[in-house]
C-alpha cells in the first residue's frame, strides 16, 4: 500500500514538475515575445561586471605592445591579479619578510570574485558571499580569521569563538517547494517517505566520507584539497562524474537528485554530469569545522559577502597596489622578469622590472600572459568556467508566501537560478527594505555558448527572466523592486570536471617557470572557494620565498 | 390620516396637500438624521474616551443645548426661507455626515480631542436646531397652528424613535459608525435635493445649488466607499472590543480598542496593555529594579513606546535623564499627541527629562557610548526572528556594555506559565553573558502570569529599597512574593538563545501555539 501511494506521489511530482517546466517556458516566451504584463520601467539600474572588455584585449597582445610606454617600475616581486589568491600571496610574502612587492589589478577594486557594491539600504555581494567555519587543522586560515577579529577568542577546550555578528544568523535557509517555504534546503515538504529514506541514506554515506582516512593516514576529503589523501580508493572517484556515481549507488530520487544538482550548480557552476564525483562528495565531506559557538555546518557571512574578507586580506599587508593595470606579457631577462602592463585608464603601457612574478590570474588569462614564455599552456583544456549572472535587487518590501519567513539563503525548487540571499540578513535592523542577491549559473549549454549568450542578452531581458522567476514564489514582488543591478561573470568559477582535480593539468599549471614565474589561483585547486584561493596564494608565496 | 388634512382657506397654490405632506416626510427624515448624529457623537465619544455614561450624558446635553441655540437663531433668518432651509440641509448633511470619519481621523493628531468633539457636536446641534423652526415657518401659512405643531412634532418624535431603534440594531452592526454617519449625511442632502427640484420658487438658485449638492454627494459617497480605509471594519471583528484606532506603520499594525472599562493596545494583533491593569505590569517591570538603585540618574528604556514604563520611572526624583529608544515613530507620536493616551502615560513622553529616539534598538545600542544606571527592556514578545535577535547573547553583551559598574537591567520575559521554556531561556541567556539574574513574575489579569528577569552586573540587590508614594501594586511584600516560582513555573533546563540558533523564537512559537497566537 505504501509503495503504491509513493508511486502515485512520484507521478504527481512528475506532473507538477511538468507544470513547473511549462510555466518556466511560458515565462521565457514572455521575455522575447509580447511585453510582460508587469511594468519594469520604474526599476533603476543596469548591467555591470568585471572589466571583460579590458580582459579581451589580451587576445591581441601584439596590438597592446605597440602602444607607447608611460612608466617604468621596479619591484622585487610583482603580483598580477588582486583577487583572493593575489592578496593572500601579498600578505604571506610580507610575513615571510619579502616586503618589496607590487600588486597590479585590472579592475577598479581588488577582491576578484568577492566584488561588492553598496547603496543606501545595504552593501551587497556580486560574487562569493560566505565562508564555512574552517577545519581546526587549517591553521593559516584560522590565524587570518583571528587577525581579522572574526575569531575573537577561544573556549576552555581551545575551540575558536567566532564573532556572533559574522556567524550567519538564524533563520538560515529555506526552500520554496510545492507552493510552500520549508525550512532548510534539503527537500522535505510534500516529499514521499521513500525519497526521504534515500536522502537520509545519502547523508549517511557522506558522514562516512567525512571521517574516512586513506592508507596514508590523511583525511579522504579536506580543505585545502591538496592535503587530502592520495589513496586510490577515493581518488578514483575523480574519474567518474557525480551523476554516474549517484546512478551506480542507486541514488535516483528526483528530490535528492535535484538537491545535488542544485549544490553542483551553486558551488561549481556545473551539473552533476559535468562534475567529478570526488568534487561532488568533497563539497559535503570536507566541512569539518569546529567552534565554541557554532557547528560544522555554520557559515560566516557579511552584507558585502566575501568582500569583507578580501578587504581584511588587503589590510593584512602594506605594500603598494595599483589598479586599472592589466598585465599582458612576462619575459625572462638576465636578472629576473620584465612584465608588461596595459593602463586601462590612459591606454599606455607600463613596464615593470621584477625579480619574480606571481601570476594570481585565472588560467584563461594566464595562458595569454605567458603565451610567448610557455606556449604549451594554451593546450590546457581542463580549465572550464561557467558564466554566471548575479543580480542585486533593492526592494521596498517582499511579499511572502506560505511557510518559513525570509532567510539568508532562499532557494526555489526547480528554478533556473540557485536562489537568492538576503544581503542585509546580518544587518540587525528590522525593516521592510531589503537587498537580495540573486545567483544564476548558466549551465544549460557549453560554457562558450552560454558566455556568448550571456553577453548578448539585454538588461531588460535578464531582469524580466529574473522577475518572472521571483514572482512564482513572491507574487506581486515586481512593484517593490526599486533598483536592479545585474553583473555578468563571463568566467564565473572553475568547474571540477571529471578527471580534473587529480589529473595532470592542474599540477602542471601550478609549476613555476625558471624559478621566476609563479602561479596562484583557486582554479589551480579545481574548486573555486575562498579557502583554496587563500591557500594557493600562500603556496605561491612560499615557493617565491624559498628561491630567494 | 395626515394625507386628508383639510386645505387652508388662504391657500394660493394648487397641489399643496401633497407638498406639505412631503415637507412633513422631510421632518421625519431630518428628525431621524438629527438623532442619529447625536447617537454617533455619543457612541464615538465613549469609544474613544471611555466612560460611556459621562460621555453620553454630556454629549446629549451639549447637543440639545446647541439645538436650543439653533432654534433661537432661527428668528434672525429672513427672506427666502426655503432657500435657507435647503442651505441648512446641505450643511447638516455635510457636518453631521462627516462628523464620525472626521473624529476618527483627528483622534490621532489633535492634542485636545474633546475640543474638536464638542465643536462638531455644537455645530451639528445648532444646524439641526434651525431645521424644525424654519420648517414650521415655511408651513405656517398652510396649516393652522395647532395642526402645524401637532404634525411636525409627531413626525419629529416618530423619526427619533426609528433612529433610536435602528441605530443599535441595524446600523452599527451592519454599517459601522463611519458609514452610518455618512449615510445619514446623504439623506439630509437628499432632502435638500428633493425640495430644490420639487418647488418652483427655487428655480433662480437651482443651478448654483445643484453644483453644491453634486459636490456634497460626491464627497459623502467617496467617504462611504473608502470607509474601510478610515477604519477597517472587518478588523473590528477580530477584537472583542470596539476598534477605535488603527494604523499600519512600516513596522507594525497598531490597534487601539475600547470598551466600557478599558482601553487596549494591540501591536500586530498581540495585546500590549489594557488600561485597566497595565499599572500592575508596569509597576512590576520598573520598581523592583528602581527600588534597588534609588539614586539612579541615567535610565535607558528600550521598546516601551507607550511611555508607561517611563511614567513609573519619573516617580523617582533622582532620575535626571531617560532615553527611550523605540523603533516606531508611529507609536511614540501617538503616545505624545493623543489626549487620552497622554493622560494614561501622565505626559511622560513630553517630559523635558525624556528623550525619545526612534531607531532600531540593536543598531542604536551598538553605536551608543553612554552608561546607564538602570536599563528597562520592554520589547514585544519574541514571536518572530527580527524580535528574537533582541533576546540573544549578542544583544545582552551589548546591553552589559552600556550599564554602569553597579547598573542593572530588567527584561520583560513573556509568561513563565504559558511559555515556561521561553522564560527560562531568556534567564539562561542573560546568565550566559555574565549577568547575575533574578527572575520574578506577577499576575496581570489581562495577560495572565507574566515574567521578568533582573540582570545585575554585580550581586548588589535588595527588595526593601525606597518606593515612590502612590503605587497601586508594588510593595516590598509584593516583590518578595514575586520571587517565588511554584512548581508549575519552576526552572527548566534550556538552550541559550543566540543569533545563529534563535531557539527562543522556536520555543515561543511552540508554547504559545495552543493559545491561538
Amino acid at each position: 500500500m505504501d509503495n503504491n501511494s509513493d508511486a502515485v506521489n512520484r507521478r504527481t511530482f512528475l506532473a507538477q514538475a511538468g507544470v513547473g517546466a511549462a510555466l518556466l517556458l511560458t515565462a521565457g516566451v514572455n521575455v522575447s515575445g509580447c511585453t510582460s504584463a508587469r511594468s519594469i520601467s520604474h526599476i533603476q539600474g543596469g548591467m555591470t561586471g568585471a572589466n571583460h572588455q579590458a580582459g579581451h584585449r589580451l587576445r591581441a597582445v601584439n596590438e597592446l605592445a605597440k602602444l607607447p610606454v608611460s612608466d617604468r617600475l621596479t619591484t622585487d616581486v610583482l603580483i598580477a591579479g588582486g583577487g583572493v589568491a593575489g592578496l593572500s600571496a601579498r600578505r604571506w610574502l610580507e610575513r615571510l619578510g619579502v616586503v618589496d612587492t607590487l600588486l597590479l589589478e585590472m579592475d577598479g577594486q581588488t577582491g576578484g570574485n568577492a566584488a561588492y557594491g553598496r547603496n543606501s539600504v545595504s552593501a551587497y555581494p556580486y560574487g562569493a558571499h560566505y565562508l564555512p567555519i574552517p577545519d581546526l587543522r587549517n591553521q593559516e586560515l584560522l590565524d587570518f580569521l583571528s587577525e581579522s577579529k572574526i575569531i575573537t577568542g577561544s573556549d576552555a577546550q581551545g575551540l575558536p569563538l567566532y564573532n556572533d555578528y559574522f556567524l550567519c544568523h538564524d533563520p538560515e535557509e529555506r526552500l520554496f517547494i510545492n507552493g510552500f517555504w520549508q525550512e532548510g534546503l534539503v527537500p522535505e515538504a510534500g516529499v514521499p517517505s521513500s525519497d526521504k529514506d534515500e536522502i537520509n541514506r545519502f547523508f549517511r554515506v557522506i558522514d562516512q566520507f567525512k571521517t574516512a582516512r586513506g592508507a596514508d593516514g590523511l583525511d579522504a576529503f579536506t580543505i585545502p584539497l591538496d592535503r587530502s589523501s592520495s589513496d586510490e580508493t577515493f581518488r578514483r572517484l575523480d574519474r567518474v562524474s557525480f551523476a554516474g556515481y549517484l546512478d551506480k549507488e542507486g541514488f535516483t530520487s528526483p528530490y535528492l537528485r535535484w538537491y545535488l544538482a542544485y549544490c553542483c550548480r551553486d558551488d561549481y557552476g556545473a551539473t552533476p554530469e559535468t562534475t567529478s564525483a570526488w568534487a561532488g562528495i568533497h563539497y559535503f565531506a570536507s566541512r569539518k569545522g569546529q567552534a565554541a559557538n557554532a557547528n560544522a555546518s555554520s557559515v560566516l557571512t557579511w552584507p558585502q559577502g566575501n568582500g569583507f574578507l578580501t578587504d581584511q586580506l588587503r589590510a593584512g599587508a602594506t605594500s603598494p597596489i595599483r589598479q586599472h593595470l592589466l598585465v599582458y606579457d612576462v619575459q625572462l631577462n638576465d636578472t629576473g622578469v620584465t612584465v608588461m602592463a596595459f593602463d586601462v585608464t590612459t591606454s599606455r603601457n607600463v613596464v615593470i622590472d621584477a625579480n619574480k612574478v606571481i601570476l594570481a590570474t585565472p588560467q584563461f588569462i594566464t595562458k595569454h600572459i605567458v603565451q610567448k614564455l610557455a606556449p604549451e599552456r594554451s593546450s590546457f583544456n581542463g580549465f572550464r568556467y561557467a558564466p554566471w549572472i548575479v543580480a542585486n535587487l533593492t526592494l521596498n518590501g517582499l511579499p511572502q508566501g506560505r511557510g518559513m519567513s525570509l532567510c539568508w539563503d532562499n532557494v526555489l525548487y526547480g528554478a533556473s537560478s540557485v536562489g537568492y540571499i538576503t544581503a542585509n540578513h546580518q544587518d540587525l535592523r528590522d525593516g521592510p527594505h531589503k537587498v537580495i542577491t540573486y545567483y544564476k549559473p548558466l549551465t544549460d549549454t557549453e560554457p562558450d555558448v552560454a558566455r556568448r549568450q550571456a553577453y548578448s542578452t539585454t538588461y531588460e531581458q535578464w531582469l524580466t527572466q529574473i522577475l518572472d522567476e521571483l514572482e512564482m514564489a513572491h507574487p506581486g514582488v515586481t512593484p517593490y523592486v526599486s533598483q536592479a543591478d545585474i553583473w555578468v561573470w563571463g568566467h564565473g568559477m572553475v568547474a571540477p570536471s571529471p578527471g580534473f582535480v587529480w589529473g595532470p593539468e592542474r599540477r602542471q599549471a601550478a609549476q613555476p617557470i625558471a624559478n621566476s614565474v609563479f602561479f596562484a589561483h583557486s582554479d589551480l585547486s579545481g574548486v573555486s572557494i575562498f579557502e583554496e584561493a587563500f591557500y594557493q596564494g600562500i603556496r605561491a608565496a612560499r615557493e617565491v620565498a624559498e628561491t630567494v | 390620516m395626515v394625507k386628508e388634512a383639510e386645505p387652508e382657506p388662504t391657500t394660493v397654490r394648487s397641489g399643496l396637500t401633497s407638498l406639505h405632506w412631503l415637507l412633513l416626510v422631510s421632518v421625519f427624515v431630518i428628525a431621524t438624521c438629527g438623532l442619529i448624529y447625536e447617537l454617533v457623537a455619543g457612541t464615538l465619544a465613549s469609544y474613544l474616551l471611555g466612560d460611556s455614561v459621562t460621555q453620553f450624558s454630556t454629549i446629549i446635553g451639549a447637543y440639545l443645548f446647541s439645538m436650543g441655540i439653533g432654534s433661537w437663531l432661527s428668528k434672525y433668518l429672513e427672506g427666502n426661507l426655503l432657500k435657507w432651509f435647503i442651505r441648512i440641509e446641505i450643511l447638516v448633511g455635510l457636518v453631521g455626515g462627516c462628523s464620525a470619519p472626521l473624529l476618527f481621523v483627528l483622534f490621532e493628531y489633535v492634542a485636545s480631542f474633546r475640543l474638536i468633539l464638542y465643536t462638531l457636536v455644537g455645530l451639528t446641534g445648532i444646524l439641526v436646531g434651525l431645521e424644525i423652526p424654519l420648517l414650521m415657518r415655511i408651513l405656517e401659512n398652510q396649516l393652522t397652528f395647532k395642526d402645524l405643531v401637532s404634525r411636525v412634532f409627531t413626525f419629529d418624535y416618530i423619526g427619533a424613535l426609528l433612529a433610536s431603534l435602528i441605530f443599535p440594531l441595524i446600523l452599527i452592526p451592519q454599517l459601522g459608525l463611519i458609514r452610518t454617519s455618512l449615510f445619514f449625511g446623504l439623506l439630509n442632502i437628499g432632502v435638500a435635493a428633493f425640495l430644490l427640484y420639487r418647488f418652483a420658487e427655487t428655480r433662480p438658485f437651482r443651478r448654483g445649488f445643484s453644483l453644491i449638492l453634486l459636490v456634497s454627494v460626491g464627497l459623502l459617497t467617496t467617504g462611504f466607499i473608502y470607509a474601510e480605509r478610515i477604519m477597517t471594519y472587518s478588523e473590528g471583528l477580530a477584537f472583542q472590543d470596539t476598534v477605535i484606532y488603527t494604523k499600519s506603520t512600516p513596522y507594525q499594525r497598531i490597534v487601539l480598542t475600547r470598551n466600557n472599562r478599558e482601553l487596549r493596545l494591540y501591536l500586530n494583533g498581540n495585546l500590549q496593555f489594557s488600561s485597566a491593569d497595565e499599572y500592575r505590569y508596569h509597576e512590576a517591570l520598573v520598581h523592583p529594579a528602581m527600588q534597588a538603585r534609588p539614586l539612579a540618574r541615567n535610565v535607558l528604556v528600550l521598546g516601551g513606546g507607550d511611555g508607561l514604563a517611563v511614567r513609573e520611572l519619573l516617580k523617582y526624583p533622582s532620575v535626571q535623564r531617560v532615553k527611550l529608544v523605540d523603533l516606531d515613530p508611529g507609536m511614540t507620536k501617538l503616545f505624545q499627541q493623543n489626549s487620552t493616551l497622554v493622560q494614561l502615560n501622565n505626559r511622560s513622553l513630553l517630559s523635558p527629562k525624556v528623550q525619545v529616539i526612534n531607531n532600531d534598538a540593536f543598531t542604536w545600542i551598538r553605536q551608543d557610548t553612554a552608561r546607564y544606571d538602570v536599563i528597562i527592556v520592554d520589547f514585544p514578545d519574541p514571536s518572530n526572528y527580527s524580535i528574537g535577535k533582541l533576546y540573544s547573547t549578542t544583544f545582552y553583551t551589548e546591553l552589559e556594555k552600556r550599564l554602569a559598574p553597579d547598573g542593572l537591567a530588567v527584561v520583560q520575559s513573556t509568561s513563565p506559565y504559558v511559555a515556561r521554556k521561553s522564560f527560562w531561556c531568556i534567564n539562561h541567556t542573560l546568565a550566559t553573558v555574565g549577568f547575575q539574574t533574578i527572575p520574578y513574575h506577577t499576575y496581570v489579569p489581562s495577560f495572565g502570569e507574566w515574567g521578568y528577569v533582573l540582570a545585575l552586573r554585580n550581586q548588589h540587590w535588595r527588595l526593601d529599597g525606597p518606593l515612590p508614594k502612590g503605587l497601586r501594586y508594588v510593595t516590598p511584600s509584593t516583590i518578595r512574593d514575586m520571587l517565588y516560582f511554584p512548581p508549575d513555573m519552576a526552572e527548566v533546563p534550556t538552550e541559550v538563545n543566540k543569533l545563529n540558533n534563535q531557539v527562543l523564537v522556536q520555543s515561543f512559537e511552540e508554547e504559545w501555539a495552543p493559545y491561538g497566537q
